[in-house]
Formats: C-alpha cells, sequence, structure tokens
C-alpha cells in the first residue's frame, strides 16, 4: 500500500449519508431494521401477547418518567404549593420563570446555583477530554504495541476496575491534605481522567476495529509511530473515542462524593454539592424558599446530559456493546 | 460461548504468536517498544498518582494512629482489630449485601425482560421505549435522590397519599423498615434502562440464524428464550453483575440524601461508605477511615473472586 | 405432483428492494433441485420463504397440494441447514441432534436412538459429546445436516451449506449430501453460488438472475442449450466465448472473416442483414482448419496448462459482445463482468498440442455447436 493509506480514510457509506437526508436515512435505518428482525409471527406470539407485552412496556415507561414529569410540573410552582397541592398537576401562581431567576443569586447565603452549575461544566468537560486523550493513547499502545510490563502494567489497571472508587476517595483526601490539592480544582480533575474502565474500552476497540496490517503498511510506508497514531488510527477511533467522552464527562457530571470532600469552600462545588448542601439547609430551616429551587437545578442538571446522550446516541451504542462484548 | 468471545480471541492468540521465537528481542522491536511505552506512559502516570498512590498511603496511614496526647504512633493492625470488631461497620455490610442481593436480581431480571422484548421486536414503539428507559443513566444520583425524596417524603409526598388514599395510614416509606426497599425501588428506576441496553445488544448479538434453526425445530418461545438466547449472553449478565455488584457495595449518595427528607434513620453506619466518609472526614479519624476503606475493598474483591472462581466452576460443569 | 411447487413467487422488501420477481418453479417427490446465482439474486430469498423465515410478497408455495403461504414455519415440516451451520454453541453435538425431538415430546429412548442413528449416518459417532467449538468446519457442517435429517423431514432445504469449507472438502462434501440425500429421499432445495456445484449435484438447476428466473432445467440443457447470456456466460468454466457477428447470406461475418453456416443458417434467418452475437464453448473450438466445419483464424496471447487440459487465450479482430447487448439480460450491475475479455476468447484444448504464445492459429468450429443470441434481449436465438 502507498502513501494514500495514510490519508485518514473517508467511509463511502458516509459520503452517501450525506447524500440523503436526515429524515431519509432515518427511514432507511428504521426499514432496514425491520428487515433484520424476524418477523414476531414467527415466534408463535398470539396479537393479545404482543398487546400484553406493549403494556408492560408502557408501564414501566410510566414509572421510568414519573419522577421527571414531577419535576418539570414541580419546578412551576412555589413552595407551599409543592407540599399542598396535587403533585402531579399544575397549580397557580406560575412561578417558572421566577425560579430560574434565582439559580443566578444567592438565596440563602450557601451559593449561587450558576456558579456551581459552571463549575460541573467546567469539571466534565476538561476531565472528560483529559480522560479521552490518556484513554485513546492507553488503549492504543496498551492493543497495538508490545512491550516490556505491557501486561504487568495493564493487570494493574485491570485490578483497579475491582477497586471501588469511593475508596479511592479516602485515601486521595489525606495525600491532598499532604500536598495542598484540597480546594484546588486539579485535585477533582485529575482522578476524574483516569477510569479503569475507560482504558478496558479503549484496548478493546482498537483490537476489534484496527488492524495490525493497516499500521504495518504505514510503517513500511515510512511513517513515524506518531504520524501513524494521529493520521492512521485516530480517525478509525472515532466512536470509541465518542463513548469514552461521554462516559467520561457523565461520570464526572454524576459525581458527588469525591468533590463533597475535597471542596470546603462553596465556590468550587459542582451542582451536585451544592444542591446537597441547599436540601441539607431547607430541611433544617423550613422558612426558606429553596424547595422550588433545588425542584428546578435538578432539572437544569439533567437536560444537557439527557441532550448530551440522545444528540450521540449514534456513536455511543456501538460503544456500550463492547462493555458485553468486552467480557 | 459468544460470538463476541470468538471476535476477540484471535487477536489475542495473535499478539501471542508475534512474539519473537526465542524471547530475544530485535532493534527494531525494542524501539516498537519504547513507542508503545510513550503511548501509555500519560495514563499510568496520572493513574498511579491518584489512584495507586493514594491506595499506598492509605494502607500505610492505616497502620498509624494519632491520639490527643503523645501524638502519632505506629499502632501495627490495631485500626484494623477496631473495624473487625466494630458491630455497626459490619451491619452496614450487612445491609448492602442485602440491598444488592435484592436489587441486582430484581433489576437484571426486569432488565433482561424488557431486552427480550426489544430483541424480539414483539412490543410496538421499542425505540421510543429504549430511549426512554435510558435516561435516568442520565440522571445524576443526587438529582434522581432529591426527586424520589420528594415522592416519598413523609409528609407531603405523592407516593404516601397514595397508600393513604387506598387504606394504608401513616405509611411512611422512608421509615427504618422501608428504607431499603426504597432505595431498591430508586436504584432499580436509576440502572434498569442502562442494564437493559447493554443486555440488548448483547441479545443483538446472538446471530439470527441461530434463532431460525431453533423456529424451523419448533422451538417454543419461552424455551428460545431461556435455553437458546440466555446461556448465549451470559458473558454480559456476568459483567453486569460485577459492575452491579460494586456499585450496591458503595451505597452513599441515596441514603445520604434520603436523610434529608426523614432524619434518623439513615444513621452514620448505615451503610460502609457513610461509615468510611463520617469516620475519617467528620470526625477526623482518618487513619481508622483508611483501615475501613482497605476492609471494604477486601470484602468487594473477595466477592468479586468468589463469583468468578463459582463461574470457572460451572462453566466446567456446563 | 411436485413435492414443492412455487408459484409467480415475489419478495419486496419494506425498503422498495425487489429481491424475487415472480418465480416459477416445481420440485418433484425426491428430487434434488439447486438454486443457484451470483449473490444478491434473490436465490436465498426464495429458499428462506419456502421455509416460511420471510414474508412472502406476492405468489404461492405449495407442498404437494397444500398451499403453505400462511403457515408457520413451525408447522410446515421442513428441515434447514444454514450456511453458517446455526448450531446452538452451548449445547453438546448430541444435544444439537437432538434439540428439534425434545420440542416435539419425543421419548428420550427414541430420541437417543435417532440421534445415534443420524450420527452414525454422517459418522458422528465419537463426536456426540463435543461443543461445536471444538469441531472442524467439515464436522460443523455434518452437525447441521444431522439436526435436519433426524426429523424425517418431507422438505430439505439448504442454503449455501458448503460455502465455509476449503475447497477439498467441499468436493468431498458433495457426494457426501448426495450420499445423504439418497438415503432420506425428501425433496431437497439446494442454494449455492458456485455453478460447478449446481452442475454436479443438481438433478435439475435454476439459475437466478436480479430477482429473475433465468432458466430451469437439467444440467446438461443448461450447458447445451443455454435460454439467453447469462446463462450461456454463469454456466461453464471457461465461460463461453461472445462476439458480436453479422449475418450475410449464408455466412457469419466475424469482423474480417467468414464463416460458412451450414445447416444452422435457418434459424438466423430473421438477423440476415443484422447484428447477431454468436457463441461458442471453449472445448467446441479443436485446432486444425479446413476439413469440414468454419475456420477461425485467431492469434495466440496467452497459453495456461493445467495438466489435464490447456487453455489458449486468444485474439481475433472481431467485436466481444457489446456491454449494452449483454446488458439486457445481465441487469447493469453485471454487464462489466460480462465483457470482461475483449476482442478474444479462450479455446480449450487438447494438452499435448503445441501452441505458443504469439503464433497465428486457426481453430476449426462445428457450426452445429455455436449458439446464437439476439443483441437486443439477449435471448437464445433457435
Amino acid at each position: 500500500m502507498s502513501a494514500p493509506a495514510l490519508a485518514p480514510p473517508a467511509p463511502p457509506d458516509q459520503a452517501q449519508a450525506r447524500a440523503e437526508t436526515r429524515r431519509e436515512r432515518k427511514r432507511r435505518e428504521r426499514l432496514e431494521e425491520r428487515d433484520a428482525t424476524i418477523p414476531v409471527e414467527l415466534y408463535g406470539l398470539r396479537q393479545g401477547t404482543v398487546t400484553l407485552l406493549t403494556a408492560c412496556c408502557v408501564l414501566f415507561a410510566a414509572f421510568t418518567l414519573v419522577p421527571i414529569v414531577w419535576m418539570i410540573i414541580n419546578s412551576t410552582k412555589t413552595q407551599a404549593n409543592i407540599f399542598s397541592s396535587f403533585g402531579f398537576w399544575f397549580a397557580r401562581p406560575f412561578e417558572f420563570f421566577h425560579t430560574f431567576a434565582n439559580l443566578f443569586r444567592d438565596v440563602d447565603g450557601d451559593g449561587t446555583y450558576a456558579r456551581w452549575f459552571y463549575n460541573t461544566v467546567l469539571y466534565s468537560v476538561v476531565s472528560g477530554v483529559g480522560a479521552t486523550v490518556l484513554a485513546a493513547l492507553g488503549g492504543y499502545g496498551f492493543a497495538r504495541f508490545e512491550f516490556r510490563g505491557a501486561r504487568l502494567l495493564f493487570a494493574v489497571v485491570i485490578a483497579g476496575l475491582l477497586v471501588p472508587i469511593t475508596l479511592v476517595v479516602v485515601p486521595l483526601y489525606l495525600v491532598y491534605a499532604k500536598v495542598h490539592l484540597i480546594n484546588s480544582i486539579w485535585g477533582m480533575i485529575m482522578p476524574s481522567m483516569v477510569t479503569p474502565i475507560n482504558l478496558y474500552l479503549m484496548r478493546t476497540f482498537v483490537e476489534l476495529s484496527i488492524p495490525r496490517e493497516l499500521l504495518d503498511a504505514a510503517r513500511i510506508d515510512g511513517a513515524s509511530e506518531a504520524r501513524i497514531f494521529f493520521r492512521v488510527a485516530l480517525p478509525l477511533m472515532v466512536p470509541g473515542l465518542m463513548t469514552v467522552l461521554l462516559l467520561s464527562i457523565a461520570a464526572t457530571w454524576n459525581n458527588y462524593i469525591l468533590p463533597l470532600i475535597i471542596f470546603s469552600t462553596n465556590n468550587l462545588f459542582p451542582a451536585t454539592v451544592g444542591m446537597g448542601l441547599w436540601l441539607q439547609h431547607a430541611g433544617n430551616s423550613g422558612d426558606t424558599n429553596l424547595f422550588p429551587l433545588l425542584v428546578m437545578g435538578g432539572l437544569v442538571t439533567i437536560i444537557p446530559m439527557i441532550a448530551l446522550f440522545a444528540i450521540l446516541q449514534r456513536y455511543w451504542r456501538g460503544g456500550l456493546l463492547l462493555g458485553s462484548a468486552a467480557n | 460461548m459468544s460470538s463476541s468471545t470468538e471476535v476477540i480471541a484471535p487477536a489475542r492468540r495473535e499478539t501471542a504468536a508475534r512474539r519473537a521465537p526465542g524471547g530475544r528481542r530485535s532493534a527494531y522491536a525494542r524501539r516498537r517498544g519504547r513507542s508503545g511505552l510513550a503511548f501509555v506512559t500519560p495514563f499510568m502516570i496520572v493513574f498511579m498518582l491518584f489512584m495507586i498512590v493514594p491506595l499506598i498511603y492509605a494502607i500505610y496511614q492505616s497502620l498509624y494512629t494519632t491520639k490527643l496526647i503523645g501524638g502519632t504512633t505506629f499502632s501495627g493492625f490495631a485500626n484494623y482489630s477496631t473495624v473487625l470488631r466494630s458491630g455497626p461497620f459490619w451491619g452496614g455490610v450487612i445491609r448492602v449485601i442485602i440491598f444488592g442481593g435484592i436489587q441486582i436480581p430484581v433489576m437484571l431480571a426486569i432488565a433482561f425482560f424488557f431486552a427480550t422484548i426489544f430483541d424480539l421486536g414483539v412490543a410496538k414503539w421499542g425505540r421510543i421505549f429504549r430511549a426512554i428507559y435510558f435516561v435516568p443513566f442520565a440522571v445524576p444520583i443526587v438529582v434522581s435522590s432529591l426527586m424520589w425524596g420528594f415522592l416519598f417524603d413523609p409528609a407531603y409526598g405523592p407516593f404516601n397519599r397514595f397508600m393513604n388514599a387506598i387504606g394504608f395510614h401513616n405509611f411512611n416509606w422512608l421509615s427504618t423498615n422501608l428504607m431499603v426497599p426504597a432505595i431498591i425501588i430508586i436504584a432499580i428506576w436509576e440502572w434498569t434502562g442502562y442494564n437493559s441496553i447493554i443486555l440488548y445488544t448483547a441479545l443483538k448479538s446472538v446471530p439470527r440464524d441461530v434463532v431460525e434453526a431453533a423456529i424451523l425445530d419448533d422451538t417454543p418461545l419461552w424455551k428460545i428464550i431461556l435455553r437458546i438466547k440466555l446461556p448465549l449472553v451470559r458473558p454480559a449478565i456476568i459483567l453486569l453483575v460485577f459492575i452491579n455488584t460494586i456499585g450496591a457495595m458503595q451505597l452513599f449518595i441515596e441514603p445520604t440524601i434520603l436523610n434529608n427528607y426523614q432524619a434518623g434513620v439513615v444513621t452514620n453506619t448505615w451503610t460502609p461508605v457513610i461509615d468510611i466518609y463520617s469516620t475519617a472526614i467528620s470526625n477526623g479519624e482518618y487513619q481508622l477511615g483508611a483501615a475501613m476503606a482497605v476492609v471494604l475493598a477486601v470484602v468487594i474483591i473477595a466477592i468479586s473472586v468468589a463469583s468468578l472462581v463459582f463461574r470457572n466452576r460451572r462453566r466446567e460443569f456446563t | 405432483m411436485s413435492a414443492i411447487s412455487l408459484e409467480k413467487l415475489t419478495k419486496v422488501y419494506s425498503t422498495g428492494v425487489r429481491a424475487l420477481d415472480g418465480l416459477d418453479l416445481d420440485v418433484g417427490d425426491g428430487e434434488f433441485v439447486v438454486l443457484v446465482g451470483p449473490s444478491g439474486c434473490g436465490k436465498t430469498t426464495a429458499l428462506r420463504m419456502v421455509a416460511g423465515l420471510e414474508t412472502i410478497s406476492g405468489g404461492t408455495v405449495r407442498f404437494g397440494d397444500r398451499v403453505v403461504n400462511d403457515i408457520s414455519p413451525r408447522q410446515r415440516d421442513v428441515a434447514m441447514v444454514f450456511q453458517n451451520y446455526a448450531l446452538y454453541p452451548h449445547l453438546s453435538v448430541a444435544e444439537n441432534i437432538g434439540f428439534a425431538l425434545t420440542n416435539k415430546k419425543i421419548p428420550s429412548a427414541e430420541r437417543q436412538r435417532r440421534v445415534r442413528l443420524a450420527a452414525e449416518i454422517l459418522g458422528l459417532s465419537d463426536l456426540l459429546n463435543r461443543k461445536p467449538a471444538h469441531l472442524s468446519g467439515g464436522q460443523r457442517q455434518r452437525v447441521a445436516m444431522g439436526r435436519a435429517i433426524v426429523r424425517e423431514p418431507s422438505v430439505f432445504l439448504m442454503d449455501e451449506p458448503l460455502s465455509n469449507l476449503d475447497a477439498k472438502l467441499r468436493v468431498q462434501m458433495r457426494s457426501e449430501v448426495l450420499r445423504v440425500h439418497k438415503a432420506i429421499g425428501a425433496a431437497t432445495l439446494y442454494v449455492t453460488h458456485d455453478q460447478v456445484e449446481a452442475m454436479t449435484m443438481g438433478d435439475r438447476v435454476a439459475v437466478l438472475h436480479g430477482g429473475v428466473l433465468q432458466q430451469y432445467g437439467t444440467p446438461r440443457e443448461l450447458y447445451g442449450r443455454p435460454a439467453n447470456l447469462f446463462v450461456a456466460k454463469f454456466i461453464g468454466s471457461p465461460e463461453m466465448n461472445l462476439f458480436e457477428a453479422s449475418v450475410s447470406g449464408d455466412e457469419l461475418v466475424l469482423g474480417s472473416q467468414r464463416l460458412t453456416l451450414g445447416p444452422a443458417e435457418t434459424v438466423l434467418a430473421p438477423y440476415r442483414g443484422r447484428k447477431v452475437i454468436a457463441g461458442v464453448r471453449p472445448e467446441d473450438l479443436e485446432l486444425g482448419g479446413g476439413a469440414g466445419g468454419a475456420a477461425l483464424g485467431a492469434d495466440v496471447r496467452v497459453v495456461e496448462m493445467l495438466g489435464s487440459e490447456l487453455h489458449v487465450f486468444f485474439a481475433i479482430d472481431a467485436p466481444a459482445a457489446a456491454a449494452s447487448a449483454l446488458a439486457a439480460t445481465a441487469g447493469e450491475a453485471e454487464a462489466g463482468l460480462l465483457t470482461g475479455q475483449t476482442l478474444g476468447g479462450v479455446a480449450r484444448l487438447d494438452p499435448r498440442s503445441a501452441v505458443r504464445s504469439g503464433q497465428r492459429v486457426t481453430f476449426r468450429v462445428d457450426p452445429g455447436r455455436l449458439h446464437f443470441f439476439d443483441p437486443d434481449t439477449g435471448a437464445a436465438v433457435r
């Protein structure tokens, strides 16, 4: 293979995907999926059973949506109405915008939700990108190179899978106290960048999707290892990278115990810890208007994540499969 | 054995085959080795600094004791003997084992049920349901505990009102007896969709022709599901049991948050991680906390290894 | 009465792809019928519709005189061997073979007897406790057959059962499959893309292309009297040589050469003064001009010695059949493939023939062995 092998591969189906509109692609995919599934009648199921199973799905969907619907409805209520009115219907006055505006103010002296939200985004994005870079390099290195100690190092990382993350938190706190990383954003970001599962996913992904022959061909063409990584391997790793990025962002976004322990300054809290603090104060002193803020804050916290998962689902769905294939 | 494991196996064999005969390595191989090391170094450095070093430091610390008078002294396994003899700590461990022992099988059964429905395509609007079920995965546990706290609230929560309305007076989801079941419901809400999607993707990888062969053999549906599909996705199920067990043993956020709705039920030793947190951080006895963390890690690793051994044993007979 | 008869069988996928278009076919009792064609020709779709695994968009499938369109594959009493064998990976060979019998609630003793019998027929007796992962390709293939024959089905379907085996094993398994077929005597529909397999195994062979049946007949008929250009090209290796020619009087004009047609002239009467596509099989070209038949001069380009025979690739100055004409039957996608050779052909000669590349030779052609096709429709001119 000659020089063209080094050019980032342009999958032919991608060009085709551009030619057809989004709607057409969705339609085609749906129809192909239908053709690819075994027709229900072949299982010997009666229509009644199908209806019953659909009903089961509806029930569980309702169970899944109940808390979220409750949160949406109650984000429009006053504190009094949250407690006294019927939980699953609206009540006057309509306070949605008023409560939303309060997210930008320091209502009770604990801190401002907007600031916490900003911190959450900062920690998640920085550590997510960092985790992806580290996992991409490391996964590629473990999957496609042999070197002294590779097996041992990988075994150590895999053993890390068994060590519960919350258990690392107390030791981290002890170390941070020694090296003055308490109340430092790096104390939050750095540990979030090294999840063993990311490395494991990435290594599996490289093994399954980047043939050795391709890399060898590039080497015969005289490309440096760095160039091979960036120009040949990386473009092929995109779905895996997206999965790791998304899962890392979500993990940091949801993290509670690490920031709870290492931050003592309210200004540094992410949204999860901030809301935990509010909840504690709201329970102690009933008179503040913190409950509507909690409901609204919860809503604002989850929407970006749901949106991100929905938008990028084409990428991470294949990646999740790795989790099961990897065993 | 699923097709997925077959996909991976050749890659491993390939690695073994590529080792130079006789173990001697050429200059080229050494240079390649150095590049490999360069690729993994960034991850390994951060991993060592922020995971291994703290763990070693914690083990080191757990061997010391700080007294108000006399300062910090080496105390050997004194902290460990305190932890091992601590009734509340083991009470917490048993509580999370009971919690996981109920929550994980129930959740996996539900997840497998829906994964099968999606895989067979026997329910209408499967795509929409899959998307809905996955939503809780994107909700931080703090937020989901917050929402469920409101729903379970003893004074105002709609769920207690509902129980009152159907005749259970003074029903309290967050009382001492019902706290664990309440958290099980929350955990099922949080994790079923995620587990179900993973099982769904695993079920999808069961070759279509195997199922068709079963249909031509006039195999009843229940048998196709339980005797053919279930055995073929066992690796995925085992993986999920692992992940969920490790998660369940670390139960912390849900009880901590719910404690704000119903004070007094969740004690400082309710779960091992709460115990560790309150000992090491709130009380400042971080050497004792470190010892607890190590003990809990050992318990989790022991459970994992035991299940691995059990699984390998089973494999010999099936 | 036929064991299987297909009438106007049609499959249109929901994406609008027409995989099969009006297939008519009948399979007699105990007959071994092969469906052959290039990939994507609809042969597997047809087989799956007979099995009931694919819904039928149009037409009927009959077993005997019973229409089975709406009968579940579970009740059709068909057994099928899949291309990838579709063995249950977690069950032993014995459990795989006996699985269908457990569904029929056949008592254990009887089940074991039948499994042992099937294993004996297929030479699997020593492997009954193995898992599929520990079997070779050929052994897996046998297990797949064992699973089918143990059911004593009335209809036996095979979807490219030999395509995953290496070349040597494939040849060996061909006769094995036929032996098993003779032993159980069920009407068999066998799908393959390999024309050699089709010719050697089928009592009758159906050639499919682009979802349309091209020709259905015995291997001898297909080879000797191909119904159209596609069949002419598809059956036989090396392929039939096809040249664009014109008819002038009682002579066929091939570039600058003229071949005397003799008695074949009458069928070409409608083409007098027009173009026609002439075809000749490589083995119908004999070295040495003159005595009897028509003579064709050619320049030898490449000589391939195969041991038992000699393949001589040559060039003449007549244009090879135009792509457009072939496309008429072959479908546009295959046109390129069919016109692979330009301005030349291949002859299959006695290995002792003294032919070197670069040589000018003369082939003798028996005009009765020439095939003619309409350049517009591709249909055979008879």
